[in-house]
């Protein structure tokens, strides 16, 4: 195994695939190196799949050939406690018409998808190859080595496109050698099975509609959120966990997940269903400012491995920011082989790029949700206020009732005390 | 969901060869041992009788929860799984 590529990308994920497609387009000669055994095959979200702008662009009947699930018209947020849960939801006519705002999919069927385009377009698809050193000669980049495979694939410039922990980032000395636990997350997930006119019914959907719904209280004090969403004939049910405070906690995830598919409301939500898969994986949480180095001599870096993920509580967004990456990564990389400069410098295009993009300015302007989001009082004892609130409100047994701003102070300063209130609001103010 | 059947749940190709090797001296010096409540598959348990860290890679996700909760780099290994080796999603 030695061949000569243009590019090589690590990677077959979002990011990877719309990075291979891009430069396979502009006519470069492109390695896409996934080491599953397709693309897709290691890959889990939660997850909601957001419009894809620059994908759009390059195909603009995307929406008709990618292989989605139901697009989203309701979304919702509940706050929840071991017995009560208090909900809101928006279902906006809008939503209801393409282009939709966003879909439910399947990682395995997305991902090998976007990848299968990418070989359209003329890239190489090389499966089963996990990525093992980076080749750099006489100071240059000069390619990738696989494990346990002879030889190498030869480029001048590599697209690291490996993901949250990503080792060629980390190779290169783009990356910091250890990762603070406080600016990440994991993610685990069941798949429940369930016919379709049951979930139409249950979530009221018609057609291809579907449902999506946020969780706050469910994580048993641990920081972190619950997920609920449609797919065809199955849901996906899931937690997200904050690694500070999960590993602290001395809670197992699988342990939390099952009290959250018991708590009586979640439970008549997937009541009838079967489990058909359990999925985890690491989400990368610290927005703006773990964003690690992009751009070395002969490497840029792209999606999670860029932890270009941003999670403010309301949206989470992660497959979108990381196709954007992609595409940018791919621009950068044919204008450098135009200019035959592979530098740091010549490839800092993709800073420039990126930062004048959404990306950046979304993950600029919500630098201040983790912090934010760092704060154990969401987790516990708001979702019990407003439970409690709402409980009280609509409780009619012949008790008088309260002033309720009278009420919510004093509720209030008993769950979380006025001072900490002001601080909060302020905080998620600045923040959101 | 029951995590001692997660083989019924998810697919594994497992290999022979480990790709997480620990130094479990440096786990029985741990004072915080967040691997193994942290880990989602369950491949971390640490037996309080014998002091000792037992480490089984064949269910592990491939999530890298424990290579981000391990402050004391007890990993002589930490790599992902040779090519079509480890969990295999169909439809997550």
């Amino acid at each position: 195994m030695s061949k000569a590529y243009d590019a090589i990308v690590v990677g077959a994920g979002p990011a990877g695939s719309s990075a291979a497609l891009t430069m396979a387009r502009a006519g470069l000669k492109v390695a896409l190196v996934e080491r599953g055994a397709f693309p897709g095959e290691k890959n889990m979200f939660g997850g909601v799949l957001h419009r894809l702008p620059s994908l759009e662009e390059v195909f603009p009947d995307f929406w008709e050939r990618a292989p989605l699930e139901r697009h989203i018209v309701k979304k919702g947020v509940t706050f929840m406690t071991g017995d009560s849960s208090f909900s809101t939801t928006i279902e906006a006519g809008n939503f209801d018409r393409p282009p939709y705002n966003g879909y439910t999919i399947f990682r395995p069927r997305f991902d090998r998808w976007l990848a299968e385009e990418a070989v359209k377009a003329g890239a190489t698809l090389i499966t089963r190859a996990t990525v093992d050193e980076l080749v750099i000669r006489n100071g240059r980049m000069a390619g990738v080595t696989i494990l346990d495979r002879k030889g190498e694939l030869s480029a001048p410039v590599v697209v690291a496109a490996d993901g949250v922990l990503s080792f060629t980032a980390k190779k290169a000395g783009l990356r910091q050698p250890t990762f603070d636990p406080g600016q990440m997350a994991v993610g685990v997930k069941a798949l429940i099975d369930m016919p379709r006119e049951m979930i139409d019914d249950r979530f009221g959907l018609v057609r291809d509609q579907g449902f999506a719904n946020e969780f706050v209280g469910c994580t048993g004090g641990v920081r972190g959120g619950g997920f609920l969403y449609t797919n065809y004939d199955s849901l996906s049910i899931g937690l997200v966990f904050h690694l500070g405070s999960l590993r602290t906690s001395g809670k197992t995830p699988y342990d939390l997940l099952n009290a959250f598919m018991e708590q009586p409301q979640v439970d008549k939500m997937i009541r009838g269903g079967r489990l058909q898969e359990y999925s985890a994986h690491v989400i990368p949480e610290g927005g703006y400012n773990m964003i690690p180095e992009l751009v070395g001599d002969g490497i840029i870096v792209a999606g999670d491995a860029a932890a270009l993920c941003n999670a403010t509580g309301l949206n989470l967004e992660g497959i979108n920011l990381a196709s954007h990456s992609g595409v940018l990564a791919g621009r950068a990389v044919v204008a450098a082989h135009q200019a035959g400069d592979f530098s740091r410098r010549g490839l800092q295009a993709y800073r420039q790029l990126l930062d004048d993009s959404y990306v950046i300015k979304d993950l600029k302007l919500y630098r201040k949700a983790p912090h934010m989001l760092h704060n154990d009082r969401i987790y516990n004892e708001y979702p019990e206020l407003v439970c409690g609130m709402m409980e009280y409100i609509y409780r009619i047994d012949g008790a008088p009732k309260e002033n309720l701003s009278k009420l919510f102070l004093k509720t209030a300063k008993e769950k979380v005390g006025l001072k900490n209130l002001a601080a909060d609001a302020f905080s998620a103010w600045r923040a959101l | 969901m029951n995590i001692d059947e997660i083989f019924d749940y998810t697919s594994f190709t497992i290999d022979r060869e480990p790709h997480i090797v620990l130094d479990t001296q440096v786990c029985v010096g741990c004072d915080n041992r967040g691997c193994t409540n942290s880990c989602p598959a369950r491949c971390y348990t640490w037996s309080e009788e014998e002091q000792k860290m037992t480490f089984v890679h064949d269910g592990c996700l491939e999530c890298g929860t424990c290579y981000v909760v391990c402050h004391r780099n007890a990993f002589t290994r930490w790599r992902y799984p040779r090519g079509g080796f480890g969990v295999a999603y169909r439809m997550t």
